[in-house]
């Protein structure tokens, strides 16, 4: 069975317009390797399929052993316009827990 | 000057909870305590208010725990800063002084201050060029949306609030300045920093500590990954911070209080709703991120050091909030067994209800609760039969009369729906107003500081 990122990382999601950002922690600087591995624009895209609409851009932050997934046109058109419940995309970016770490 | 300037967050939005700041105040012994009330859109909300009354506009709560803590703070000599003066900031400080004479701390010095506002110039920037375009997509039609706008409000920076402590006050209350900025405010004003080149490590290192506590309890404990670690989160302390004269500083809350302060609380915020982490834009300067140290020190306490920024960009942003149409919205709920078949039959009948209702829909949402409303696309289909599960339908229309449609076919399915089919009170349509962000000429904004005094 293959590992998800749930187990080497920590997330925490939020919205800046029709943007959702999500911070990905690495849980021990050992774990950060195999985090910028795993967490790739084109990895998240494919999971979250026709709920991101725009470019996906991973930052890294090797001071922190964190990496910012910033994907634009992501949240239905803003918190006041989506239709989604997660108005705000708190709950979003635990969906990124999911990938398979490679 | 001061060697050390100790801030503590007050508020990290608008119906926080009111005790950790008043435990900060007794017990905290600070200089400073930053509030922070407002959200993308709640100056809409506002600048309604106030057009229906033109001595509201402003957060009352703002006012309400300014008046709750000025006696204590006045004691104690900690000034308190923020931003829910809304857009109307002058009315919240005559509201704050008459608090004050009440409570007879005559000659207290309360500041207002404003200019972000420029709900009434739009015109007057179309008319001189400026072109108002969407700053994500591009799209250069406000002007087509222009009977639709509500409110228009600059993130502004902490030069009123510095002006304002420069000149004694002892509260300070303003309109739409960026949520780092009452930090950002404090510390120029203690330590001298000016927003230039030759500060901008500085006053990177003041956005990066505003950014960190301007959501309170967000590095404390609460929003973790590691909520199941975090103890008393019920009585959770808000974070406050020593700041250095050379640009460090430590993150800590008051022993006794729930939650926790550890690399991670402090890592987890410090990307929360950040786009590109070196070049983090507020009008006070660009701060980055990724230069940053942090260091455990001891329990609850982080230490930052080696924060940089770069000075201020020539543009500030402005949120334009414009009416957009209404949301109707409904949920229904299913038992088990089937539950998720008897989700899908409802989403069936409810389109068709829809249909003879002539429904005119912009968009058409459904969730289905329980699966897969929170991540979407993302979350698998469950490979066991769920015990209960759960419809969700959102729809945008133009008009309420449309809205209300949604409501009475949702209410329709209480006999046409699937058997267990179950529901509360049907929701109500809602107004949307939507954000139109763009960037403006920095000189084109003056913030004015009016102060009042007890």
């Amino acid at each position: 069975m293959a590992r998800l990122l749930r187990e080497i990382a920590y997330v925490r999601s939020g919205d800046k317009g029709d943007v959702v950002s999500v911070g990905v922690i690495a849980k021990s600087p050992a774990d950060y390797p195999a985090v910028l591995r795993s967490v790739t624009p084109e990895r998240v895209k494919a999971l979250y399929g026709s709920h991101v609409k725009g470019p996906v851009t991973v930052y890294r932050l090797d001071n922190l052993d964190a990496v910012n997934v910033v994907m634009e046109h992501a949240l239905g058109g803003g918190a006041t316009r989506t239709l989604r419940l997660d108005q705000t995309a708190k709950a979003l970016g635990s969906g990124l827990l999911r990938l398979e770490i490679v | 000057m001061k060697d050390v300037v100790t801030l503590g967050a007050g508020s990290g939005f608008w119906g926080d909870a009111a005790d950790p700041a008043m435990e900060l105040l007794e017990r905290g012994d600070l200089d400073y305590i930053c509030f922070d009330f407002l959200a993308e859109l709640t100056m809409s909300l506002l600048e309604r208010q106030r057009s229906k009354n033109p001595e509201l506009g402003y957060v009352p709560d703002a006012v309400e725990m300014m008046a709750a803590m000025m006696k204590t703070a006045h004691a104690k000599g900690t000034r308190l800063i923020s931003n829910g003066g809304g857009v109307n900031p002058r009315a919240a400080a005559e509201k704050i002084a008459a608090a004050a004479r009440a409570q007879g701390l005559k000659g207290l010095k309360i500041a207002a201050v404003d200019g972000d506002n420029v709900v009434h110039r739009l015109d007057e920037f179309l008319e001189h060029g400026v072109s108002l375009a969407h700053f994500e997509t591009g799209e250069d039609g406000l002007a087509r949306r222009r009977n639709a706008v509500v409110s228009a409000s600059v993130y502004a920076d902490s030069s009123g609030i510095v002006e304002a402590l420069d000149g004694g006050a002892d509260i300070v209350i303003t309109g739409r300045v960026s949520d780092s900025a009452p930090y950002v405010g404090a510390l120029r004003h203690e330590f001298g920093w000016a927003a230039d080149a030759a500060h901008a490590d500085r006053i990177g290192a003041a956005i990066t500590i505003g950014h960190l506590l301007e959501c309170a309890a967000g590095c404390t404990g609460g929003m973790s990954s590691r909520w199941a670690e975090m103890p008393d989160m019920g009585r959770v302390g808000f974070p406050f911070v020593a700041v250095r004269a050379d640009g460090t500083a430590e993150v800590t809350k008051l022993a006794g209080t729930g939650g926790r302060v550890d690399q991670f609380t402090v890592k987890e915020h410090l990307l929360y709703e950040v786009g590109d982490p070196g070049n983090y834009v507020m009008p006070d300067g660009v701060a980055d991120f990724t230069t940053l140290a942090l260091e455990e020190t001891g329990p609850d306490r982080v230490r930052l050091s080696n924060m940089s920024g770069r000075p201020p960009t020539d543009t500030l942003k402005l949120v334009i909030g414009y009416n957009d149409g209404w949301i109707g919205e409904g949920l229904l709920f299913f038992p088990w067994p089937d539950a998720l078949g008897r989700a899908r039959k409802a989403r069936e009948t409810l389109l068709q209800r829809f249909e003879r209702l002539g429904l005119a829909a912009d968009d058409i949402h459904f969730d289905f609760i329980g699966v897969d409303m929170l991540h979407g696309p993302a979350a698998p289909m469950p490979e066991y039969e769920l015990n209960e599960a759960g419809l969700r339908v959102a729809v945008r229309t133009r008009t309420r009369e449309e809205a209300e449609k949604v409501r009475r076919a949702c209410a329709n399915l209480w006999i046409m729906g699937p058997g267990g089919t179950s529901f509360g009170a049907p929701l109500k349509p809602r107004p949307v107003v939507a954000s139109w962000p763009t960037l403006i000429p920095r000189a084109l904004v003056t913030q004015h500081v009016t102060m009042t005094e007890a």
